[in-house]
Formats: C-alpha cells, structure tokens, sequence
C-alpha cells in the first residue's frame, strides 16, 4: 500500500509543521508514504469563491501527481472534502476514475484504515477542546453532526483517547461554524469575524488551553482572532498532537 | 388559455422523470401504555389539565371544579346538564363573544404529540376558538401513537372543519417568552371518559 | 462587497444585540435538536418526506388537477394565477365582489411575496394582519425579518414603546404576558367585524380536496370563524397527495419550526360551512419554471419551517434585514436567485458553507449545495464581485505552478518582513481588521521535506512495511 501525502497549499506555507507530524504519524504506525513533489493547491478557494472552472488546471495537476498512489491522505479536512465532492464534476469522470475515491482526511485514515489500538509515543498532558469543523463532519463524516438524529460518534475523539495525559472537551455550540469559510472570511468580514471570535469564546469557556481539530483552515482562523485578542487559547492541529514524541 | 391551462401545460412541459413514492420505509413510533402517555402529554406538552372521569364522577363535577366562576358554559353535548347556552341555538357565531367554557367532543387523541382530533360538530365552529375555556371530552379507549395512525382511522376524512388541537392558545412571538392565551382559549380541559 | 455584507456590517455594529439575536435563535435550533432526538426514527422521516415530495412535485399537475376536482365537489370556489399579479387582482375580486372593507389575514409568506396587502390598501381594502409578530411589524410599518418568527429581531422593550403608542397600553411595561393579552383584545375585535378572513395554506391535500392551516395562536381559525368570507391562498407546491403524506409532514414541520411537538391548532378546512363562501386560490409565480431547474428544483419541496434560517450562523448574526429578497437565510438566499439573479445576487455570499442547514432541513432540501451552486454561475450571469474576481486572479496565477508558489511564498515571506504593520493591515485587509494575518515560515513543507524527510522515506520505507504492527 502505498500513500501519497496531500499538503495544501496553506499548510506548506504556513503550518509545515503539520505536515512533518503527519508524515512521522503515518510512518510511525507502518504506512508507506511519500510525499510528491510540485503540490500547490486542490482548487478550493477558488471553488467555494465562485470559480470552480479556475480550479480544473489544479484539480489535474492533483490527478497527475497522485495517480501511482493507492491511498492519498491530507491533514486539512476541508480539502479533502473538496477533491473528494467536486474533482468528479471538475474533471468530467466519475469518482472511481479519479482522486476521489482515493482521498482520506489524516484522522479518518488512521481511524478507518490503518485502524491502530493504541499511539504508545503519544503524550499531551493538557485540556484540549476538540473544534468540530464543518466540512469534516458534515461531507466527511469525522464526526456524528449535531442536526442528525444518529448514534453520537467521534474518530476524532476516538484518537485522541489514546494520547497520554489528555482531558478532552468539546465546545456548548459543538459543531457550529469558526466562520471561515474560505473566501467568506474576506468577502463578509463582519459574520466572519463575529462567527470566529464567538466559536474561540465557546472554547474557551471549555477552560480547555488548546483547541484542536483536523482542518488547518478553521485553526487559522480562530488563531488570528486569538492572537488579535491576545486571548488566553492556544490552536494546534490534532496530528501534532497525535505525533507528539516522534 | 386560461391561467390553470397555462399553468397546468407549463409543469408538465417542466417536470422531471418522475419518481416513485415508494414506501414509508419505517416503522413510527410506538408507547407501551398509550393511555398513560397520552394524558402525561396533554399536561406536559400540551400545557392542558387532564382528568380521567372516575367512577360515579360526572362531567358537569370536573367543570364545576375546574371553572368554579364560569357564568357562561356553552354546549350543544347532552351530557353537559350544567350547560347555560346551546350554541346551536345562536345565529350569529359573534353571539358566541363573552363564553367563559365552551364544551366539545374530541374524536380521538394522539400520544405523540398530545393533540385531539376535534371535527366540527357544533354548528359555529367559533365555540373552540373563542371561549375563554375550552373543555374537551374524549373516549379513553380512542387514543392512536402517532399521526400516521391518525389519519389512517377509518372515516378520517369524514368532517367539514377539523381541528388537531393540543392545549390552550399560545404565542411566543415577543422575545421567544411562550404566552397562553394568544386569541384562543386560554385554558384547556381535557376529560377521559 | 456584497449587498449582504455591508448590511451585515451594520446589524453586528450593535454587538450585544446580534448576540441577544443570535442566542434567541440558537434557542429555537435547540429546541428543534431535542424534537429530533426525541423521535427514533427522524431521519428515516426526514427521508420519507423527501421522497414524498419529490413524488409529489414530479406530479404536481395530476395532484393540482385531484385537488381541484375534490376542492371543487366540497364546494371550495378554486382558482389559478399566473402570476404575483394574477393573484392580487384575483383576492381583490373576490373581495370587491363581496363588498369587503376588512379583511383579517394569518400570516402568509405567498401574500408577501405577492405584496399583497399593500396592493389591497391602495384600492381601500385593510389588511389586518392577524398573527401577533406579523401584526407587531405591521404596526412597526416594517416587513417581517423570519418567516416563521417574524419579530424575532424585536426586543420586548420595543414592543411595549409599540403598543403604548398604538393600542394605549401602560407606559413601561413590556412584560410579554401583558403586551400579549392586550393584543388579544384588540385583535378580538378586529376578528368580530372583519367582513372577510384570509389565510395561507400549509398543505393542500388531493385526494380529499381539504387544505390544513397550522398555528400557534389560533389566529386562523378564529378569523375565519366570524365572516361569510374565506380565501385561502396557496403555491403550487404546497399540495401532498393524500393524508399518509400528510401525516409525515404533520410530524416533521413544527418540530422543525419551532421545536414544538405540533402547532397547537392543526387545522383542516375541507367544506365552507353554513352561508360562508370559501375560496382558494393557486399560484405559480415562477414555481412552474423552478421545476424545469434541475439544480434547484429541489427547494419546491419546501415546508418553510425557517429551520434553515435558525441554524444558519450567518442569518444569526446579520438579522432578517441584511437580505435584500423578504425571505432571509439559505432559503431566502436560495429563492432569490430563482426570482431575479440580478437583484438578489447581493445575497450568495451570505454562506459559510457550513452545511448545517442541509442537515436540519425536515426534507432534506440541499439548500447549502445549491448556493455552491449560485456562486458558479454568477461569472456567467455577470454577477459576480469583480474584487473577488481579482482575488482568483492573483490565487489562479500564484497556484498555478508549483514555482510560481513558492515563488510567491518566498515574497510574502518578504512583503510580512519590510511592510509596516499599516500597510498590511490598511482598509482594505478585510481579514485584518478584526483578525491577526497567518505568516509565513522559515521553511515551506515542501522545503523540509526535501532536506530532512525524504531520506528518511526512501530508506525506511522497507523497515516501515516490515515493522508494521497493523495489517496494511
């Protein structure tokens, strides 16, 4: 089995080291991975932004440097729920023709593929309160979503449960929006703004120190109110958390 | 053409192939003792009174009881002797302003949702709306789970007016705050006979 | 920026009251989650009603034709509009034929949609509205902000100031129990001498020919108790088939609504009674041209429970008022874009895509996915925000080559290091003026795995696969 390691764009530039937990993660559980060269961006900003055709050149782009992989696997929830809903329509194919099929967010892999019983290195003596992000739960299904009448479930809890020391807690409003939403931070800055600094508020009443969750995005998010508020809440990206020690 | 042509034409030159309505596709749910549940429903969800009429109990007791200033009780129900108005007698439902109970028969009661299928017996329909009490009597034994037996009980369909109603008027319109007694009844009674 | 956003800008300018606005709803959201878990089998409910409706509009001319024929036999006078137009000068007719003055109206989203009651004033008809938050924005002269909760947005203070001024209430007392007992006078008096009653119709049922008005209040069912006067008015989409299909939606729209097991009066009007005249009138108003929209022709199933509305984060936070179609939230946003791109489009940015509001709709209408869907054709309609067009200018160049990105890595590493702290976050940073900007490492992943990690891959990949304790 071999799997490709899919970092968008923000993450490289950004946060990397989310993507150095996420390769020593998979490795450290047995997975071969790799890392190919050249990978900017799924297209997703342009797409929720209203420009979908603008992401069929990066949507190829994916296609081709992915295409030996059996398993692709990204640490950013959002994206990957983006390639595995719209490269389809994008590319004209269906689903099994293309990335689609083959796309895992990191924590819905481990979970649900690579199934580990226990993360013996992982250690994390803090109070976290887990970020439910949008598009992880309700187009991945990381999570049971809070609108749904179905048996409650969380592979993100699932996975933090095996880090030593942790106490883990979730937000009153548990799954609502940080406001982010791509071009919509910028687009409509004040209900994004609003939404980002309610969701931190809602996670810090927790009296959690960190918030963690499986979408970079929403963590950048709430990272720029935090640090505009000087706010006492850290944000960490759950794989660092999951890789600590490694 | 007419506007019901035109209408008509342009949905049928704009529907989609059409889909199959196929099965409800689950069982509804179910109480183990609907009785009980019903008449914890009707106070709790409701927010009516509910008394089971108890042996050598009447009717007019539970009303006298419950509405013991009531001056105007209107009801064409024969069992109603404590009646002051039959308001089949009135022409003019606006003569019906002023009721302090009005009396009607509910044909059967829902657990789910503690509501009472009342159909249209008296001749002003008025009578449930505009008294400032309504009392309900209802046959214990004409108690259905859900709304999906409801509306398959044989003669559902047999009324002119029907109501589905559950407990006194109300509102919630000014700050979410709930408020009985919007335009309707501001108290409801239901009697299990 | 958007119509939406700037309108938005202001209703948040005032912050404790978008959060009273926002917890009110949240509120009702709430109620809505415990309703839905209270039922086992919501979901397959959900789904049973979605299907049903799918059915149901992929039949509507047989349903309309059945309701017609039994409404007919029952001895409801049926008739048909086109249009908003159509169906306006239809109500008037009736009513000058009857010589009414006063008319009593429940609440009715297809009458505000037509612009009804400022039609029938001009031509000297009052339009009382009946239900006591539509009545409230009446008085207030101004439109409803939710659907279902039209005051919402309305504090009780506000109420009071209202009613001390329209009905004489006491000054300073805005206690909700109060002000409401004292619209229930002065509406029980309007109800007495209307000449004429008018209501909405939730479900219009075929194989009977009934049609069924849920409220709360009783506000229906009263107005219609009193006049020789009843006309209904209805969209086309609001026939089921029969009373199974009723049943599902009977279950599923007020606990979407309001969180409430039923509406307390569930009402059905099958005959008109004793000397009273009953009308119904059918309007399509562009429902016939949504059904041939394969994209969109899914919001014809709605219920307009408002479900959509309570639970969207962004409706929470901007009020009613910051859309500029009189339906807000997904919906809103959704069913103005069918009515008139153009003047609408000011809306589609109103959206997180969050998703939640597919997820609660009672029939599961893809309300969230159909805005996706807006947003790609505003370019075509030529509608689209020409900043952001910019913005995937400048994003389709700086991602289109992985050397360009890092190209462009490399200079904002730059631009963050020599642009003073103004600059970067000048007017017009929309991020940065409630938000610190994210900046750039040292070393990009892709860097980091060229120095450090990809020797690590190759040569370990071997001892990996061997020393794997999982069975992959």
């Amino acid at each position: 089995m071999k799997v490709g390691l899919f970092i968008p764009c923000f993450v490289n530039a950004i946060y990397p080291q989310v993507g150095v937990a996420s390769y020593k993660l998979l490795r450290s559980l047995g997975v071969d991975v790799d890392y190919p060269l050249g990978q900017t961006c799924c297209g997703q900003p342009m797409a929720n932004g209203g420009f979908e055709k603008d992401s069929a050149p990066l949507a190829r782009n994916m296609e081709k440097l992915f295409h030996d992989y059996d398993y692709v696997v990204g640490p950013s929830g959002s994206c990957v729920a983006f390639v595995k809903d719209h490269y389809p329509d994008i590319l004209h194919k269906e689903a099994h023709e293309c990335l689609s099929s083959r796309i895992y967010e990191i924590c819905e892999f481990i979970h649900d593929v690579v199934k580990p019983s226990e993360l013996p290195h992982a250690s994390f003596p803090h109070k976290v309160s887990v970020h439910n992000s949008c598009h992880g739960l309700r187009l991945l299904g990381l999570a049971s979503p809070s609108e749904l009448n179905i048996p409650h479930f969380s592979k993100l809890k699932d996975l933090l449960s095996m880090v030593d020391g942790i106490e883990i807690t979730e937000p009153s409003r548990v799954d609502e929006c940080c406001g982010f939403g791509g071009m919509f931070s910028v687009e409509e800055p004040a209900v994004s703004a609003c939404m980002g600094q309610d969701k931190v508020r809602d996670h810090m009443s927790t009296g959690a120190e960190y918030i963690t969750g499986a979408d970079s995005s929403c963590l950048m998010h709430m990272e720029g109110v935090i640090k505009r508020e000087k706010l006492p809440i850290k944000t960490i990206h759950i794989v660092e958390i999951l890789a600590s020690n490694l | 053409m007419t506007s019901k042509d035109t209408i008509l034409e342009a949905l049928k030159a704009n529907s989609p192939a059409p889909v199959e309505r196929g099965p409800l596709g689950f069982t509804p749910m179910t109480f183990q003792d609907p009785l009980a549940k019903f008449q914890e429903n009707v106070v709790s969800i409701a927010a009516a009174k509910c008394f089971l009429l108890q042996d050598g109990e009447s009717v007019d007791d539970i009303i006298r009881r419950v509405y013991p200033d009531a001056k105007r009780i209107a009801s064409n129900l024969p069992e109603v002797t404590c009646a002051t108005v039959n308001p089949d007698g009135l022409d003019d439902p606006r003569q019906l302003a002023g009721t302090d109970v009005g009396v009607v028969r509910g044909e059967f009661g829902v657990v789910e949702n503690g509501a009472i299928w009342i159909p249209r017996a008296v001749r002003h329909k008025a009578l449930m709306f505009i008294s400032e009490a309504l009392v309900i009597l209802l046959d214990r034994r004409n108690i259905v789970n859900n709304m999906h037996e409801a509306y398959a009980r044989p003669g559902f369909d047999d009324y002119e007016f029907g109501s589905f109603i559950a407990g006194p008027s109300k509102t919630a319109d000014i700050e979410q705050a709930l408020v009985i007694g919007a335009h309707g009844p501001r108290d409801v009674t239901v009697i299990l006979l | 920026m958007s119509s939406h956003s700037k309108a938005a800008e202001k209703f948040i300018a005032d912050r404790p009251r978008t959060d009273w606005h926002n917890q009110a709803l949240w509120f009702v959201r709430q109620k809505r989650d415990n309703m839905a878990r209270s039922i086992p089998e919501w979901e397959a409910l959900r789904e049973a009603a979605a299907r049903t409706k799918m059915h149901t509009i992929t039949h509507l001319a047989y349903y309309l034709e059945m309701f017609e024929r039994n409404a007919t036999a029952n001895g409801i006078h049926v008739h048909w509009a086109k249009d908003a137009l159509e169906h306006n000068e239809t109500v008037y007719n009736i009513l000058k034929e009857h010589g009414v003055k006063h008319l009593v109206k429940s609440k009715s989203m297809l009458a505000e949609e037509c612009g009804l009651s400022p039609y029938l004033e001009e031509r000297g008809i009052e339009a009382v509205e009946s239900d006591l938050g539509e009545r409230i924005m009446q008085l207030m002269h101004q439109p409803p902000s939710h659907i279902v909760l039209p005051a919402i947005h309305v504090k009780r203070q506000e109420v009071g100031e209202l009613f001390e001024r329209e009905l004489g209430t006491e000054h300073g007392n805005s206690d909700p129990t109060y002000l409401t007992h004292a619209a229930r006078e002065h509406l029980r008096d309007k109800f007495l001498h209307a000449d004429a009653a008018m209501t909405g119709v939730n479900f219009a049922v075929a194989s009977s020919g009934a049609f069924v008005v849920c409220t709360n209040e009783g506000n229906a069912d009263m107005g219609t108790s009193f006049p020789k006067l009843h006309i209904a008015i209805m969209g086309l989409e609001k026939v089921i088939p029969d009373y199974d299909a009723l049943a599902i939606y009977h279950r599923l729209l007020a606990r979407s609504a309001t969180g409430q097991h039923s509406t307390t009066y569930t009402s059905h009007y099958k005959r008109p009674v004793e000397g009273q005249e009953m009308h119904i009138v059918i309007v399509d108003n562009g429902r016939s041209k949504i059904l041939g929209n394969p994209v969109h022709r899914n919001m014809l199933r709605c219920l307009r429970c408002g479900s959509c509305m309570n639970t969207c984060p962004v409706y929470r936070r901007s009020g009613g008022y910051s859309y500029s179609y009189f339906i807000p939230g997904p919906l809103g946003i959704n069913l103005g874009m069918l009515a008139d791109p153009k003047q609408y489009s000011g809306n589609v940015s109103a959206c997180s895509l969050c998703m939640s509001c597919s997820n609660v709709c009672p029939v599961k209408i893809d309300l969230g996915e159909q805005i996706y869907s807006w947003r790609q054709e505003l370019d075509t309609l030529g509608l689209a925000n020409p900043v952001k067009k910019g913005i995937v200018k400048v994003l389709n160049t700086a991602l289109g080559s992985p050397g360009m990105f890092h190209f462009c890595i490399k200079a904002g590493r730059l631009g963050e290091k020599i642009s003073p702290r103004g600059l970067l976050y000048c007017g017009a940073n929309a991020w940065g003026r409630s938000r610190e900007l994210p900046e750039f490492t040292a070393r990009t992943f892709e860097q980091i795995w060229k120095e450090e990690l990809s020797s690590t891959a190759s040569c370990n990949t071997e001892t990996a696969r061997k020393g794997s304790s999982t069975n992959i």
